[in-house]
């Protein structure tokens, strides 16, 4: 058991597992929980062409945006919600037609992700029936079939056939390559526990081909062996482990942190132009080899004063 | 005691909540309004949220649907996918009495615009997109929230995110949708509108300090205002509730 070790640097995770041109999905929820700390490193890197599942995003994929990186997005939602509404790299990107862009309700993509992680190749659902996400098509059949990644039909509606007169609208699962997740702790094989709401975090992490994961503690492999019933994942879907403490800054991470509302109203006036946010990437992305170069960009208090309280689970009193 | 438009618009959406149903709630007003319908006349009614968190009791106002804040005193933190099926089984077996839908648009027959104004293939302004609002609109009667604004009131929204009463009584079945759900009420700083039988908005009430007249030249359609009557103003116990214990910080109100 003690064998086998997946532990290693952000940098060295990335660049073994992630290409450009890679269909990636990501962990947590809005301003909850998103693996920052690995996806900075993604921009560091420099990957280009990447196809990104956007699930409930935030600062995270918006930060992939404006940084380039991002061929197309299939969106459901993208926000810094209670800082900024709608992401601003994104929106400047869709208003200007840089990237290609689809729409999906995230009901659908939830639904996709479990299918993806049944094995499943689509799934049946009522959901969108009646609205312009069926109707319209962000990326159409004509462009789908450039493109390895996507599926050539967004959608395809048919009769429902155990329930004859009714419609099914068949969605295609994402064949995602690469799922980042930010979790509690973890162990150098691999196994993984979240701890708190665990969103689509370990639909993506069975469903991707590879799966990196970040982790605020490294756990003793024996240790978590002894408490199998807490475990969320067996490190079987796991390729690499990276230990990031304050992996999920600025967001949200159960039993450790409160979102950064310092950092998250800086980020919303920072994106708000492409030469503001490129000096952002600079400072905070591009400098900062690591999380721990990243982390000295902030001040204990700053930190520390994010530390949630245990009864009540988060940061009680927080100036948002 | 004075209150804004904005803490008006909170009660009267509190008042359409009822004790002992469940309901499908996001973040801001309709968070707040649940929270006050539980502290005043609906101390047992449930709220889901579409991140399958279930029936916490937030002390503080959450930011978004995934605040940790929503945690506390929940019954169970599902993952997410969970909250999808929960929604169309107990939508089938009538168990959600409503969710809670905005928009940047909205059209005489209650379908919202979350997604881009313009050509959606080309658009002015693009928006954060569905998220779950369309899963309410397909499987819940809903209570939309709008700022009362005749550029958002429009005769037909560029894009449809969440489907209404599409066209009229029928609209819905010629879609494929379950029939005999869809929006229910139109909430904005101005007053209420409700669902004719024709399934087209009127003015149902109008709030203290507004007119009739003034809503119908701030909605960009025709809307009917025969109907409308005065609301009655804010119980002021709810309102001290309000102010000084659910949005105590002023987040939203």
């Amino acid at each position: 058991m003690d064998k086998i070790n997946k532990a290693m640097t952000a940098e060295e995770a990335v660049s073994s597992f992630v290409r450009d041109g890679d269909l990636i999905a990501i962990g947590g929820f809005v301003t909850n929980r998103r693996p920052y700390g690995l996806i900075r490193e993604v921009i560091r890197q420099r990957r280009r062409d990447l196809y990104v599942e956007s699930g409930a995003s935030g600062g995270d994929v918006d930060m992939l945006i404006g940084a380039g990186c991002v061929k197309a997005i299939i969106c459901s939602y993208i926000a810094n919600s209670g800082f900024t509404q709608v992401c601003r790299r994104f929106r400047a990107a869709i208003e200007s037609n840089a990237i290609l862009f689809d729409d999906l309700s995230l009901d659908v993509q939830t639904i996709a992700y479990h299918g993806a992680a049944l094995g499943l190749s689509y799934v049946p659902i009522k959901n969108m029936i009646g609205s312009d996400l069926v109707s319209k098509w962000g990326i159409s059949a004509e462009e789908r079939v450039k493109h390895d990644k996507l599926p050539n039909q967004k959608l395809i509606l048919m009769e429902d056939p155990f329930d004859p007169g009714t419609t099914v609208c068949c969605v295609p699962t994402p064949k995602i390559d690469v799922a980042f997740l930010h979790v509690q702790k973890a162990a150098k094989d691999g196994t993984f526990q979240i701890h708190g709401p665990g969103f689509q975090d370990l639909d993506i992490a069975m469903a991707a081909k590879r799966t990196i994961i970040s982790c605020e503690e490294i756990v003793d492999t024996e240790e978590l062996r002894r408490h199998s019933a807490e475990n969320t994942c067996t490190g079987l879907c796991v390729d690499a482990v990276v230990h990031q403490r304050h992996g999920a800054h600025p967001s949200q991470c159960f039993g450790y942190y409160d979102y950064d509302p310092k950092f998250l109203r800086m980020y919303d006036v920072a994106s708000r132009t492409q030469e503001q946010f490129d000096v952002f990437l600079e400072e905070y992305v591009y400098c900062c080899a690591t999380q721990e170069e990243y982390l000295e960009k902030f001040t204990a208090e700053q930190l520390i004063s994010l530390t949630v309280d245990p009864v009540l689970g988060y940061k009680p009193g927080l100036k948002r | 005691m004075d209150w804004t438009p904005k803490q008006m618009m909170a009660i009267a959406l509190s008042r359409l909540i009822e004790d002992e149903k469940l309901y499908v709630i996001g973040t801001g007003l309709p968070l707040l309004s649940a929270t006050l319908a539980k502290n005043t006349h609906a101390p047992n009614a449930k709220f889901i949220f579409e991140t399958a968190l279930f029936e916490g009791s937030p002390l503080e106002v959450p930011t978004s649907v995934s605040d940790m804040r929503i945690n506390y005193k929940a019954s169970v933190l599902w993952p997410q996918y969970r909250y999808f099926g929960f929604l169309s089984l107990a939508a089938s077996r009538g168990m959600i009495a409503s969710g809670f839908l905005g928009g940047a648009q909205i059209d005489p027959y209650g379908n919202l615009n979350s997604t881009s104004i313009g050509d959606y293939f080309h658009p002015d302004v693009r928006f954060t997109g569905s998220g779950g609002a369309n899963g309410i609109a397909t499987y819940c009667n809903s209570f939309i929230i709008m700022k009362h604004e005749k550029r958002r009131f429009v005769e037909k929204v560029d894009y449809i995110t969440s489907p209404g009463w599409i066209d009229g009584p029928n609209g819905r079945s010629k879609h494929g949708l379950m029939p005999d759900c869809g929006p229910l009420a139109v909430i904005t700083e101005m007053g209420v509108m409700r669902f004719g039988d024709d399934k087209r908005l009127y003015l149902s009430e109008f709030f203290h300090g507004v007119t009739a007249k003034q809503v119908a030249d701030n909605t960009g359609f025709s809307l009917d205002v025969s109907r409308a009557v005065e609301s009655a103003p804010p119980d002021l116990d709810a309102l001290r509730i309000l102010v000084e214990q659910v949005d105590r910080t002023r987040l939203m109100i």
